[in-house]
């Protein structure tokens, strides 16, 4: 569904993604695991067109998105939970929500459509229905969390992309945010996930990448990469397996 | 007595107006792009010059020169788009340097316009009469009245516009974070570029509609600036109904000031009542949260 041919790209002329092809097929959830500064943020806002990229071509569907905008990225179908979740604060639950909504928003039946989709996501997080008219911002970690990814899942994408949803979370909304992860691939949404914790990752995921160093080092199906040698390492360095 | 204040609260009213649309217009920009706007008189000097040009010069009748005039303005705002904050936001350029490029713009906008009309104060014919009316004991014109008016009337769009419109969500959103609002599939160049026009066009009603009361010269926008900014910092920058009631509030001071002391001392004395406030309110006495957020 999703393609990266031999892509590299960065930002101010440095190089994040060096010569990297990773490929995500539809129905699926793709993992990638590294350590910090591996290049895995770089791989989602390069397929959201926020980073330049030297060579290399992105395809999704078959059709080229190399040179296309972000907006025009959405408009496709491919979202992102960014890093940190960075909900819109100052706004409301409902209107975080109603900005996702933005892909489907000039489509048919647009109020009947985002009635369909808040009912979807507010019983994939019941806790948002009680909370629709909080101030974001107010919420907990968790909570945000979960705003970010229905503001996502608002945009009824065909690849969701999340970037390190774990991040700065007790363990067990982790696991909660994993298992509704687990869900909507049920329902048949592709997904690429981004983690630092490689473990639950590469659990979850039906094949996965791991990184280093804005390289892919290792690949294959998600349980067998759980004991790789390239997964330690990335994360503990060369000197520290030889 | 009460004659007295009530002509002086008309006159603040007035003025008040102005600045009012001046905060107004400079928080539809920092709504969207988070940028201070230094070159905001330009646009209301632009409105009372066009106005010159337009009904003087070209002798257009009131409704073709208030329209060529916006076209004025909508140039004016998109040259600053693609010439100051699309080149440095590209460069990402901090908000800081995004607000001198817009000063910049000021002093280039200030050069042309003394080009073409010169150095000298200008008649700026009004668009409706300044032949005195009589309510009650208030003596007025239809040219004021009709300032108080625009002003009300921008003042309630804007806040239909961004709080009651799916659109001017996406506005406030590009304020809050750009980068999240462009991951939500919102064309936040456009959106920006819609505030600044907008902005401009309120900037220019504003100038053409006070021309006449204050008289026009291509050296009058820096003023309008600190004016606006002031009630735009008074009420608060983050919201535009703030802003709009700094506006008022400055306007009525200044009148009030004037009448019961000494002009002389108007302006020292509500600078000094902005530090106060500041002091205390920070974000401005009516600052919301979406300002203290940041």
């Amino acid at each position: 569904m999703l393609r990266l041919e031999q892509v590299s790209a960065g930002y101010n002329r440095s190089i994040a993604l060096d010569n990297t092809s990773i490929e995500i097929p539809e129905g699926k959830i793709v993992s990638v695991v590294g350590a910090n500064g591996a290049g895995k943020s770089t791989i989602v806002n390069t397929v959201s067109r926020l980073v330049t990229v030297y060579s290399g071509k992105i395809t999704f569907d078959g059709r080229d998105i190399t040179a296309s905008k972000p907006a025009a990225v959405v408009d496709m179908g491919i979202v992102q939970v960014p890093e940190g979740r960075q909900v819109f604060a100052p706004l409301t639950v409902e209107e975080n929500l109603r900005l996702g909504f933005t892909r489907l928003a000039s489509g048919p039946n647009p109020a009947q459509k985002y009635r369909e989709r808040l009912d979807y996501v507010l019983d994939l997080f019941p806790r948002l229905r009680e909370r629709i008219t909080q101030r974001a911002g107010t919420m907990s970690g968790g909570e945000q969390q979960m705003v970010a990814v229905s503001r996502a899942l608002m945009a009824e994408p065909k690849l969701l992309m999340l970037d390190e949803p774990s991040l700065g979370l007790a363990p067990m909304i982790v696991d909660q945010i994993f298992e509704i992860l687990q869900k909507l691939r049920r329902d048949g949404l592709t997904i690429l996930l981004v983690e630092q914790h490689a473990d639950e990752a590469l659990q979850l995921a039906d094949y996965g990448y791991v990184m280093a160093v804005g390289r892919v080092r290792a690949e294959g199906p998600g349980n067998d990469l759980r004991d790789h040698p390239a997964l330690r390492q990335s994360y503990l360095g060369r000197e520290a397996v030889s | 007595m009460l004659m007295k204040l009530s002509y002086l609260l008309l006159a603040g009213l007035t003025n008040g107006s102005v600045y009012g649309l001046i905060g107004l217009s400079l928080s539809v920009i920092y709504g969207s792009s988070r940028v201070i706007n230094f070159a905001q008189g330009e646009f209301v000097m632009l409105g009372a010059m066009s106005a010159v040009l337009f009904m003087v010069t070209l002798a257009l009748p009131w409704p073709l020169a208030m329209l060529a005039m916006i076209a004025v303005v909508i140039v004016a705002a998109l040259a600053l788009d693609y010439g100051v904050y699309r080149p440095l936001t590209k460069r990402k350029a901090a908000p800081l340097t995004i607000m001198i490029g817009t000063l910049a713009a000021a002093i280039v906008v200030y050069g042309l316009a003394f080009l073409l009309w010169g150095p000298d104060q200008k008649f700026v014919p009004p668009v409706l009469s300044l032949t005195p009316v009589r309510i009650g004991f208030l003596v007025t014109n239809t040219q004021q009245v009709s300032l108080i008016v625009i002003f009300l009337a921008f003042l309630i769009a804007t806040w239909y516009l961004l709080y009651r419109t799916r659109f001017g969500l996406t506005v406030r959103a590009t304020g809050v974070n750009p980068k999240v609002a462009l991951l939500m599939g919102i064309r936040s160049e456009r959106i920006v570029q819609f505030s600044f026009i907008f902005s401009a066009t309120i900037s220019g009603v504003a100038g053409m509609m006070v021309g006449p009361l204050l008289g026009g010269h291509v050296g009058m926008g820096l003023l309008l600036t600190v004016k606006g900014f002031m009630a735009a910092i008074l009420g608060g920058l983050g919201s535009p109904f703030a802003a709009a009631a700094g506006g008022i509030a400055i306007g009525m001071m200044e009148a009030l000031m004037a009448g019961y002391g000494t002009s002389l001392y108007a302006e020292p004395a509500i600078f000094v009542l902005i530090l106060l406030v500041l002091i205390v309110r920070p974000y401005g006495l009516l600052g919301d949260y979406e300002a203290e957020r940041r």
